[in-house]
């Protein structure tokens, strides 16, 4: 096949952005999951699709290549162009702008003989040699733009009349131009702004992870799959780039996370009765199977879980919560430390011990995920206490493992 | 299905051109024009030569279309359902709306379907009318590059005064706060909309410093450990800054992340939330504020230890 700027399948180029884009160390020689020629192809795609933000450097292994963006003076997630590649036939392309202009008002109804009459008669007939379009290829396009909304089929007896979806008004730039980066599925904004003419950025982003949009078509299939109430089998990606199924899970929530750009499906897996939370960029496939029974009693119960969730890890049967406590000092013109325990905290209680010191204390499934939030508050932390053991372990260790590295001599502190 | 040719850019290039097209004949230079402006870099031979060689049958040889109307596409069903769910939102009252036709569409998600688990507590107050209408006048201010006169309580809760021109807003979804990036006449600011007391369009004269001092990038070097998942945690974690990423070793790696040097102690602290994962490596004033917070830390618990045993 030869080399086209377009592709079919986004599947094939999503790790790819992802890897150039979050780690951007790597040489030709260690993308070894594919052949070289499909590395050439997909760099080659990328670099026309995103040259502005494209960078090379060097290392020991080679040369190597990434996207670099600097989001806090970059208005609009320059990775939903990667979405608007997707390759087509010449018929495709052709009968898509010759449909919506026989179809050129909503006034317009006719049927699938009346359209591939006037295709042959008003359109094709000006060209030599052209190509018909059979009744079935009209119907099938006619069908799959009626499927995307924008074409209407209404039955009068037994014939189909078609014609155009209803043109929406829409004025609402700076809302389309705010919500296209912030909102799940953004990328659906960035198509809307496509239409929209002389339009002005006048907001940015700062902490914007752009990343989460090649998870963007399994978001929304996660989201039609919950509004359906629908039981789901997913195909996901494991660490080792294993294909792995899971089926039998009912889809209750999507957690997103503002700190990292990470994107949780929370579901609850049925065969073994518990809540499981699955990376959205783990996920390859997801199909909707039949009605989740209790859907509703379901996503109950997982709610009432979530004063106990500080991450993504849930509930299991018959496991104990774990404690965390700890206490912070800060100084009289330092109460900004306190209002960051409260407005940080995302369960648990803070409750001020003197005029300057306040503890933290929750009870959470997992209380390793509270451990990098904790370490935020280094030299000022007075004590601690973790009921796991190991966890305050390892948290010690770590303090004394950084005084280490950054030569503390603690005898002299003391 | 959001992966369709009908959102594509060549798509939007053709439609582009044929709304040219139904006006007047189109040429080759034309053609370019267009592609350049709205696909990607290679787009342009391909556009050019499919529609050139009849290949896609939709402009002629002499430059007309056989298209009557200049192409006009509907809203699909996604883009419906998308708008729709965004109505719900909290912060939707900032914006100026005018949208008809949504009462028969489902929205794609609401406030139940998802959430941002680690996003602060304290966020902006949407449903405020003074903050409202705050936000209104200054982002029409940045549109029209017009003065403000702002009414803000610094952190000693005492209310100041400034003059000055709006750049732009920006937002942060891990704070859910609006800034203002603005132009004093002597300096560049920074002003949280929630602390705005009073907003008025500035009438009088402002006259601004010819150079006003640049906001000062900087940057960190970082060695980074790959135990615990590491490498990729740090990778997306600090993604968003401009970055490089080195391996240097078999299970180490060196970054340099640059950032704005307002920004410096919320970078501190989300270094130290990594533990002995990342040790910073340059430059020195960096390190020494590190060093300063292990060692009061080493006295606070190192006490502790040391009366437990």
């Amino acid at each position: 096949m030869p080399y086209n700027e377009l592709i079919k399948n986004f599947e094939n180029i999503r790790e790819y952005i992802r890897e150039f884009y979050v780690y951007g160390f790597k040489s030709r020689r260690e993308y070894d999951k594919k052949s070289s020629r499909s590395y050439d192809d997909a760099r080659r795609r990328i670099e026309s699709w995103l040259e502005d933000y494209i960078k090379f450097g060097h290392t020991d292994s080679g040369k190597n290549f990434f996207i670099s963006v600097d989001t806090r003076y970059t208005f609009h997630n320059p990775l939903y162009r990667v979405w608007k590649t997707k390759s087509f036939t010449d018929g495709d392309i052709t009968l898509y702008f010759i449909l919506f202009d026989i179809l050129y008002s909503n006034t317009v109804s006719l049927t699938i003989n009346e359209i591939v009459d006037k295709i042959d008669s008003e359109y094709l007939s000006e060209f030599n040699n052209a190509k018909m379009f059979d009744k079935s290829t009209v119907r099938k396009k006619l069908k799959e733009y009626t499927d995307a909304g924008i074409i209407t089929a209404e039955k009068n007896g037994k014939t189909v009349y078609y014609s155009r979806a209803e043109t929406l008004k829409i004025n609402c730039a700076d809302a389309l131009n705010f919500y296209s980066e912030v909102a799940p599925c953004g990328v659906v904004g960035s198509f809307l702004l496509d239409r929209t003419e002389n339009y002005e950025n006048l907001i940015s982003f700062k902490h914007h992870y752009i990343t989460q949009t090649l998870d963007s078509e399994i978001l929304f299939k996660v989201f039609i799959a919950i509004k359906n109430k629908s039981e789901i089998n997913i195909t996901l990606i494991n660490k080792r780039k294993n294909k792995l199924k899971q089926n039998g899970l009912v889809p209750l929530k999507v957690f997103m996370s503002a700190q990292s750009g990470r994107q949780y499906l929370m579901a609850y897996r049925i065969s073994v009765k518990r809540f499981v939370s699955l990376r959205l960029d783990r996920i390859i496939d997801i199909r909707e199977t039949n009605a989740a029974d209790n859907f509703d009693c379901i996503r109950e119960s997982f709610e009432k879980t979530r004063k106990n969730i500080w991450g993504v890890s849930t509930y299991i049967k018959d496991a104990e919560k774990q404690s965390v406590e700890f206490t912070v000092y800060f100084d009289n013109n330092e109460e900004y430390i306190l209002k960051r325990l409260q407005r940080e905290k995302r369960c648990g209680t803070v409750e001020i011990k003197s005029p300057n010191t306040a503890r933290f204390y929750a009870e959470v499934y997992d209380a390793n995920e509270l451990l990098p939030w904790i370490r935020t508050f280094i030299c000022r932390i007075t004590d601690i206490k973790f009921s796991n053991a190991s966890l305050q372990k390892q948290f010690m260790s770590d303090l004394d493992e950084m005084y280490k590295m950054y030569g503390i001599d603690r005898g002299a502190v003391q | 299905m959001i992966f369709s040719e009908i959102y594509g850019l060549y798509y939007k290039c053709v439609e582009e051109i044929l709304k040219e097209a139904v006006k007047k004949n189109i040429n080759a230079c034309d053609i370019r024009q267009i592609v350049r402006k709205y696909a990607f870099s290679e787009s342009i031979s391909a556009v050019e030569s499919a529609l050139l060689s009849q290949k896609w049958l939709l402009l002629k040889g002499d430059g007309k279309t056989s298209i009557k109307h200049a192409p006009s596409i509907p809203i699909t069903k996604a883009e419906k359902m998308w708008l729709k769910a965004i109505l719900s939102d909290r912060r939707i009252k900032l914006f100026d709306i005018d949208i008809d036709g949504l009462d028969d569409t489902e929205p794609l998600f609401t406030e139940n379907d998802y959430c941002i688990f680690d996003r602060y507590g304290d966020g902006d107050p949407y449903d405020d009318k003074e903050y409202i209408k705050n936000f209104k006048l200054i982002l029409n201010a940045v549109r029209n590059n017009r003065p403000l006169k702002i009414g803000i309580k610094n952190r000693k809760n005492m209310l100041i005064e400034i003059k000055m021109v709006p750049e732009h807003l920006e937002y942060s979804e891990k704070d859910d706060k609006f800034r203002l990036i603005c132009r004093e006449t002597n300096k560049r600011s920074v002003i949280n909309l929630g602390r705005i007391v009073y907003c008025e369009t500035f009438y009088g004269k402002f006259t601004e410093k010819k150079k006003l001092e640049k906001t000062v990038e900087k940057q960190i070097k970082i060695e980074l450990t790959n135990k615990r998942n590491a490498l990729e945690r740090a990778m997306l974690h600090f993604s968003h800054f401009k970055k490089e990423a080195v391996q240097i070793d078999r299970n180490k790696y060196r970054l340099i992340i640059y950032y704005d040097s307002l920004d410096e102690t919320e970078l501190l602290i989300r270094v130290l939330s990594f533990g002995p994962l990342l040790k910073v490596t340059e430059p020195d004033s960096f390190i020494k504020q590190i060093k300063k917070r292990l060692e009061r830390q080493s006295r606070f618990l190192g006490v502790k230890q040391e009366q437990e045993q």
